[in-house]
């Protein structure tokens, strides 16, 4: 193991020339891994696991951070918008039917390992428990700030009594009054249409919520903020307990109650009012996301993960140094967990590039798949589609990878036996729209983390 | 034929004697001349610095999470209100626009705290900076600005 220098602010070994100023601390460690969202996390966790030194390296949070609330792994392809949710497949088995559906997605590039896929859900969310509800195999249907219902394996314990296939009475949808950011008749809406297929009957119930001057134009971080202190959450629960409707099973509210899931902003309005609270999905700017980035520092502290602000620069791969934020750090094992367009991890700089060690990009998805590295090299201004709902080879650009997690290059073949990739660089989905972002974020962050750690004689 | 004629020929007239005429009579740089006819519509000469700054604040995605750093959002009303990011966008439609976000930029405290927020890596206390000198460079053109803002005759 890679302990020999004990500690990590130690200058490297005087070589008989005079030292030269202000030399960068030498950091040696077993993984590292680049990209601090939810992919590197579930990595470097991984890893951390069986033991060795891992270094987790980010420039700034990635677009974890504007997770709205739901760990969406696979919504089931096969079903039918007129499909009734209790017949929809468990959420293993819709990911094997996206991997039959999909070619190039990650679940079928793993898909011999997709029996693994609920082990690595576990183990994340397991490490999340904090502020994660336990998945229970079937998807939750949550509703989003859009008037629709949202498929998700599982969400914020703040998020879970509003599963719609759950609430069995009256779904009390509550519109503040004295703020415009959410819509909750649309919000409503995504239930009403869903009446058929399990939702419950929703009712609108506008509080006064907000109406004091500082809070009408006052954003979402700060309504959490606000809400967090002492009487205020009781304050709304009493005001709720009053325009209740009949038979109310559970109510839900804007994604704002309170930024520190520690101050128990949901719990208290429910003990106050009577009923299970929760909130429905968040828009931009984002409090769950907010929330899960403190979440994912928070345990990877306590797990022993080093984490390291700055970007990778001179990189060349394990085995290799790489600055990272002055300091010079060479690992045995790399995963890249980067990020796609707005994590940096592919750039789009005339053509698609992939930022941290120049790996080549397939653009691909769907029945583009076998074209992807040929498509890779056109301007990536010509690489979507007019048809909105039409595979857009541009959004599912990325690394190609065995199921290993090992990035290939153009003809298929491994680059490095101990780099991996995981999360949204690798390509071949659609990771923000197509319903299973989280899922392969966690499953391919998983096996690359244990990949990196594994295997030390090779 | 002699229309084609007409035209080169109106063409030369302007290009070798009204022009030149015009360019002896009034004076002034090229630059000034082209602020005088346009400045007041908004339509600066764009730098090379200002083609940079913009690319910058177009990596900018609207998420907001600078705003959980930003201890200003929650005091300053037009932070408050628009949001830090608000700046951004606006640039982006243009540097007139820039004046609405004028308030917000001015009260920027300069703590930098926003910027390792900033899933994308917008330079955000760099920008801020920048457009602080564009948003007062502009208030003076307004200014001192030789036409009034309308529809032009």
């Amino acid at each position: 193991m890679a302990g020999a220098d004990p500690s990590p602010n130690a200058a490297p070994a005087p070589t008989g020339a005079p030292a030269p100023r202000a030399a960068p601390s030498r950091v040696e460690c077993d993984v590292l891994v680049v990209g601090g969202g939810m992919a590197g996390a579930v990595a470097a966790l991984a890893a951390r696991e069986s033991g060795g030194r891992v270094v987790l390296a980010r420039r700034a949070p990635g677009a974890s951070g504007l997770w709205g609330g739901a760990i969406s792994v696979a919504p089931d392809p096969a079903a039918l918008p007129t499909t009734p949710w209790a017949a929809h497949a468990g959420v293993v088995e819709s990911a094997r039917r996206v991997a039959a559906t999909v070619p190039g997605h990650p679940y079928d590039v793993l898909r011999d390992r997709l029996d693994r896929l609920w082990n690595a859900i576990e183990f994340a969310t397991g490490q999340l428990s904090g502020i994660l509800a336990p998945p229970t195999g079937r998807n939750r249907w949550l509703l989003t700030p859009f008037g629709r219902a949202h498929p998700a394996a599982t969400c914020l314990h703040s998020m879970a009594a509003g599963d719609l296939a759950e609430v069995r009475g009256v779904l009390a949808v509550v519109a503040p009054r004295g703020h415009l950011w959410w819509d909750a008749g649309l919000v409503a809406a995504g239930a009403v249409r869903a009446r058929s297929l399990g939702a419950p009957e929703v009712r609108l119930v506008p509080l006064d919520l907000f109406m004091w001057e500082e809070a009408a134009l006052a954003r979402p971080f700060d309504l959490a903020r606000m809400l967090e202190a002492p009487g205020a959450a009781e304050d709304v629960g009493a005001m709720l307990r009053e325009r209740l409707p009949r038979h109310a099973a559970a109510a839900v509210f804007p994604p704002v109650l309170g930024l520190d899931p520690a101050a128990r902003v949901p719990e208290r309005i429910a003990a106050a009012a009577g009923v299970p609270v929760a909130e429905f999905l968040s828009d931009l700017p984002s409090v769950p996301g907010l929330r899960m980035l403190r979440a994912l520092d928070a345990r990877l502290a306590e797990a022993g993960v080093e984490l390291m602000a700055g970007e990778v620069r001179e990189a060349q791969g394990p085995g290799a140094p790489a600055r990272i934020g002055g300091r010079e750090v060479v690992a045995r094992s790399w995963v890249l967990a980067t990020g796609r367009f707005v994590g940096g991890g592919i750039a789009r700089r005339g053509r698609l590039v992939e930022t941290v060690l120049g790996l080549p990009v397939l653009a691909s998805e769907g029945v583009f798949a076998e074209a992807g590295a040929h498509l890779a090299a056109r301007p990536p201004g010509a690489l979507t589609g007019r048809d909105s709902r039409a595979a857009q080879p541009l959004l599912a650009a990325g690394l190609r990878v065995d199921a290993d997690m090992h990035p290939l290059d153009a003809e298929g073949r491994v680059l490095h036996e101990r780099l991996h990739a995981a999360g949204a660089v690798v390509g071949g989905h659609d990771q923000a729209s197509d319903g299973t972002g989280m899922g392969v974020a966690m499953f391919t962050g998983w096996l690359a983390g244990r990949a990196a750690a594994g295997g030390k004689g090779t | 034929m002699t229309t084609r004629f007409g035209a080169l020929s109106y063409l030369a007239w302007r290009a070798l004697g009204a022009h030149p005429w015009k360019r002896a009579v009034r004076g002034g740089t090229g630059t000034q001349r082209f602020l005088a006819a346009y400045g007041s519509e908004g339509l600066d000469p764009t730098t090379a610095e200002d083609r940079a700054a913009a690319e910058a604040a177009s990596a900018c995605i609207s998420c907001g999470l600078c705003e959980a750093g930003c201890p200003l959002a929650g005091v300053a009303p037009s932070i408050r209100d628009l949001g830090l990011h608000a700046a951004f966008r606006l640039y982006a439609k243009g540097a007139p626009e820039l004046r609405h976000a004028a308030e917000g930029l001015d009260a920027c405290a300069r703590c930098a705290g926003c910027e390792p927020l900033c899933p994308t890596g917008v330079p955000i206390s760099r920008l801020v900076r920048y457009f602080q000198g564009k948003a007062a460079e502009r208030r003076r053109l307004e200014a001192a600005g030789p036409t009034p803002d309308g529809p032009r005759t």
